[in-house]
């Protein structure tokens, strides 16, 4: 009898901390109706997301600074007017008006396309970097950071996107599967380090595309503090 | 000749034709096409527009046009600047249409004159990282307080160009303070936020306050305008807080000073303990201060002292005549003591008494003596009292014990052959007392005389009864009187006979018939009032001998004490019995000095010349009998040392 009572306690207990876990687990994101659940609201969502872009282009920046610095000491010494990121298909909005122009949906979009579209180009600079001893350890970290964040970015506006077609803001969903890939790299180190250089050059560009996208997004949907 | 000619022709052409050669290359160099633009710098203020502005190069003399001409990022199409004036000089302007962000501009001037044109280097901008906005506009800074205490607040505009609100730019601000007439600025960096606020300030002070801003990636844009803020005074916010602070130091203050101020003394030994300084007594510090070493250790030097040789008890027994004292004298002696002590330690005493009972504390045995003599005489006095010569033996005795204390008159310095050491100067009304002899009938009036009568004989009735005979009540008064005398006038000398005196008395009326005669001074010798003699010491002679001298009282000169009266006189011991009791000798002298003495504190046994001096009496002799006979058994000697004269009286007359 005594053992037929501490394997049910026991049953009991498992179930109960069971529960809990389940609990925990089966409430990933807190519903709108839920009082006790702490509810993100859009405008700490855009703060969150517009702080992770401008982090992202600031470890840009460093880059290809550094880049620059080390490999490239002339500017010149190669013309750059051929100079074509893989990313120049997705139409981006180059002014303040064109900008403003463009619907909010339409801006997720697009910021999210440039998102998708740096994950595995990234990815493939840090594998060449890695590979190849003329990158330094430390350029390869970044290019994995970077890497890191774009996908993370990429995330945060996805929820973003969500929350505003949850709050009314954008009426469809936003979908981002057609994304232009960036050509694998050259073969020739030449060819790699150009590469490397006009990917790192693209990247900055398209991170302060993303930050500046985000800002007005916000500025419009949410112009509360700091706009 | 002719070829010198010739040569100084060909070196003119040829100079001629340098000369024009010259010329032209003079005049050919004077215009050249213009030198290489440099752009130096493109900029945009709000990041929807920019200029770009270069630096012309020498024109080569001939009027140069410039121009700027622009590719776009993956574009062939080269465009030209399109507005040359907006910017000014040797810019060009860029409006919103023309300009696209995030499109990579290369951007070239090309210097024209008439003789060429110079293209100047390619520059590839971005407009996203040119942007360097305005400086902020309308600052306004105010002073606020806080709890009394001011502070500056200073808000600002962003420039207006720069379009914040949309969220296109982003702009970081940052502004600066100081104090006027300082050099250095006080930084302040505000962030995103418009306002800021600035504490600490100096009152009274004024404020220069300035404010710039810089996109999230661009340069920073100039300084503001200057703007001027003074702080108002608010020291009067201060003041009661220093009054306070103020008032309790001066507090803390005054009661440290009045703590000091009563433990001044223990502080001051404390820190500064005093000098202790030299307890030798005689030690001069003056001498010390002179140097002198040999006057100082002279005055050190005390004659008295050190005692070159250690009292001896027995030594300072030896030269002394124990006295018995009687209890009154207690106190005298105490005095004396003290003197004494003075004088002997100070070495300088002038006192002649050199006397020092020193370290023997002779007193004591001067009081057991007296005890004894007091026992002694007790039976002495109870005995069927023979006053006569007993009393008179007593009274020599007590003479003699009396005058052992001889005082400095009676023996003087002078006295070289023995050391007298005399009772001190306490005992210096004694000699009259010593002086005074007990005079029996006859030779004892005579005796008498010697008394001193001013002490001793207060009713003065002394010389009257002595000369007489028979008049053995005056007799018996005398010793009464002098009893009374001795007692009433110098109670403070030593007395020793006080109280046998006084017993004596109770028995002085039943002997006095007895008393008559010399013969009959048998009688007196009962306890009779027995006179009292006090012989003074005159000296000890070599064979340890205390030679007693009666003393004249009719002189009242003590110092020769040349001429005995007839008469018998108790002015010798015999000897010292026993028990320490002195032993009179009684003899009949004339004129002559007798001294005789016996001392021995040892109290062996001596003879007793009394019986002797009986049997002189008769005879009148005037030797002194100075064989010693052996003490009869029944020669009673009373408690108080005095011969029982009633023992005596049973020696078989000689």
């Amino acid at each position: 009898m005594s053992s037929n009572t501490r394997s049910v306690s026991v049953e009991v207990v498992c179930v109960l901390l069971c529960s809990t876990l389940s609990g925990v687990c089966l409430a990933p994101l807190c519903m709108n109706s839920h009082s006790s659940c702490h509810v993100v609201s859009l405008s700490d969502l855009f703060d969150r997301v517009i702080q992770h872009s401008s982090r992202m282009h600031g470890v840009s920046n460093d880059l290809h600074a550094e880049f620059e610095q080390h490999f490239l000491p002339s500017k010149n010494q190669i013309s750059r007017v051929s100079r074509n990121c893989h990313t120049s298909t997705i139409f981006t909005p180059n002014g303040k008006e064109n900008t403003q122009r463009m619907a909010g949906q339409e801006l997720t979009e697009v910021i999210l396309k440039l998102l998708l579209a740096w994950r595995d180009p990234l990815w493939h600079i840090h594998q060449g970097m890695a590979h190849h001893h003329d990158f330094n350890n430390f350029s390869s970290n970044k290019v994995l950071e970077m890497s890191d964040m774009v996908h993370e970015l990429r995330k945060g506006v996805e929820k973003v996107a969500e929350k505003m077609q949850m709050s009314g803001i954008i009426s469809n969903s936003v979908s981002s599967r057609a994304s232009p890939e960036a050509p694998p790299l050259a073969d020739s180190p030449e060819w790699r380090l150009m590469k490397v250089y006009d990917l790192l050059y693209c990247f900055r560009r398209d991170s302060n595309k993303v930050q500046n996208y985000l800002k007005i997004l916000k500025c419009r949907i949410v112009p509360e503090h700091g706009c | 000749m002719s070829l010198c000619g010739a040569m100084m022709k060909s070196s003119v052409e040829v100079n001629l034709l340098l000369l024009l050669v010259f010329t032209l290359c003079v005049k050919a160099m004077r215009y050249s096409p213009p030198e290489k633009p440099v752009l130096t710098r493109c900029r945009s203020p709000e990041k929807e527009t920019f200029t770009c502005w270069w630096e012309p190069g020498s024109d080569g003399g001939l009027p140069t046009t410039y121009a700027l001409f622009y590719r776009k990022e993956n574009s062939e199409t080269v465009y030209e600047c399109p507005d040359y004036h907006t910017a000014g000089e040797n810019s060009c302007f860029f409006n919103k249409n023309d300009t696209s962000i995030w499109v990579n501009y290369n951007i070239t001037v090309v210097a024209t004159n008439a003789l060429g044109s110079t293209f100047s280097d390619p520059v590839d901008i971005d407009v996203v990282y040119i942007v360097k906005p305005n400086h902020p506009e309308k600052v306004t800074v105010t002073v606020m307080e806080d709890k009394g205490w001011p502070f500056l607040r200073v808000s600002w505009e962003p420039p207006h160009q720069a379009d914040t609100r949309s969220g296109w730019i982003t702009l970081i601000y940052e502004l600066r303070v100081k104090l006027e007439g300082e050099n250095e600025w006080e930084m302040h960096l505000a962030g995103q936020q418009k306002m800021f606020n600035i504490f600490s300030l100096r009152s009274g002070g004024t404020y220069l306050v300035q404010v710039r801003c810089k996109p999230d990636h661009g340069f920073w844009s100039e300084w503001s305008t200057t703007s001027y803020i003074k702080v108002p005074d608010y020291f009067h916010r201060e003041k009661p807080m220093w009054v306070l602070i103020t008032c309790f130091c001066a507090f803390i203050f005054l009661i440290l000073t009045w703590l000091l101020h009563m433990n001044s003394q223990s502080l001051k030994h404390c820190i500064l303990p005093p000098v202790p300084g030299p307890k030798i007594k005689g030690f001069d510090k003056q001498l010390l201060k002179n140097g002198k070493c040999d006057e100082i250790f002279s005055a050190l030097v005390v004659p008295s002292f050190p005692p070159t040789a250690p009292p001896n008890c027995e030594d300072l027994l030896v030269e002394y005549l124990e006295v018995y004292v009687p209890e009154e004298q207690e106190l005298i002696m105490e005095e004396s003591k003290d003197l004494n002590d003075l004088c002997l330690k100070s070495g300088g005493c002038t006192s002649d008494n050199d006397s020092g009972r020193g370290s023997c504390d002779s007193h004591t045995l001067l009081m057991d003596k007296f005890r004894e003599a007091k026992e002694k005489r007790k039976p002495r006095e109870q005995g069927s009292g023979q006053a006569g010569t007993e009393s008179q033996g007593n009274q020599r005795d007590w003479e003699e014990e009396g005058s052992s204390c001889a005082h400095e008159d009676m023996v003087s310095p002078s006295i070289s052959s023995g050391r007298v050491k005399t009772w001190p100067c306490v005992f210096s009304p004694l000699p009259q007392y010593s002086s005074g002899r007990l005079e029996h009938k006859g030779s004892l009036e005579r005796a008498k005389q010697h008394c001193h009568s001013d002490t001793l004989f207060p009713l003065g009735s002394t010389s009257s009864s002595l000369d007489q005979q028979g008049q053995h009540t005056k007799e018996t008064l005398r010793p009464s009187n002098w009893e009374f005398g001795l007692s009433n006038k110098q109670p403070h000398l030593l007395h020793p006979h006080t109280r046998p005196q006084r017993q004596l008395q109770a028995h002085s009326d039943v002997n006095i018939s007895s008393i008559g005669h010399k013969r009959e001074l048998r009688g007196l010798h009962s306890p009779a009032p027995e006179s009292t003699e006090y012989v003074e010491v005159q000296r000890v002679n070599e064979e340890n001998m205390v030679l007693l001298q009666p003393v004249d009282s009719e002189r009242g000169h003590m110092e020769d004490c040349s001429q005995v009266p007839l008469g018998e006189d108790y002015s010798r011991v015999n000897g010292v019995d026993r028990d320490n009791r002195l032993l009179l000798q009684r003899e009949v002298t004339q004129g002559d000095r007798c001294f005789c003495g016996d001392r021995d504190m040892n109290g062996e046994r001596t003879e007793n010349c009394y019986s002797l001096s009986t049997a002189t009496m008769t005879q009148k002799p005037r030797v002194c009998i100075h064989t010693a006979m052996p003490v009869q058994d029944n020669m009673v000697l009373g408690v108080t040392g005095y011969v029982d004269t009633s023992t005596a009286s049973t020696l078989p007359s000689y």
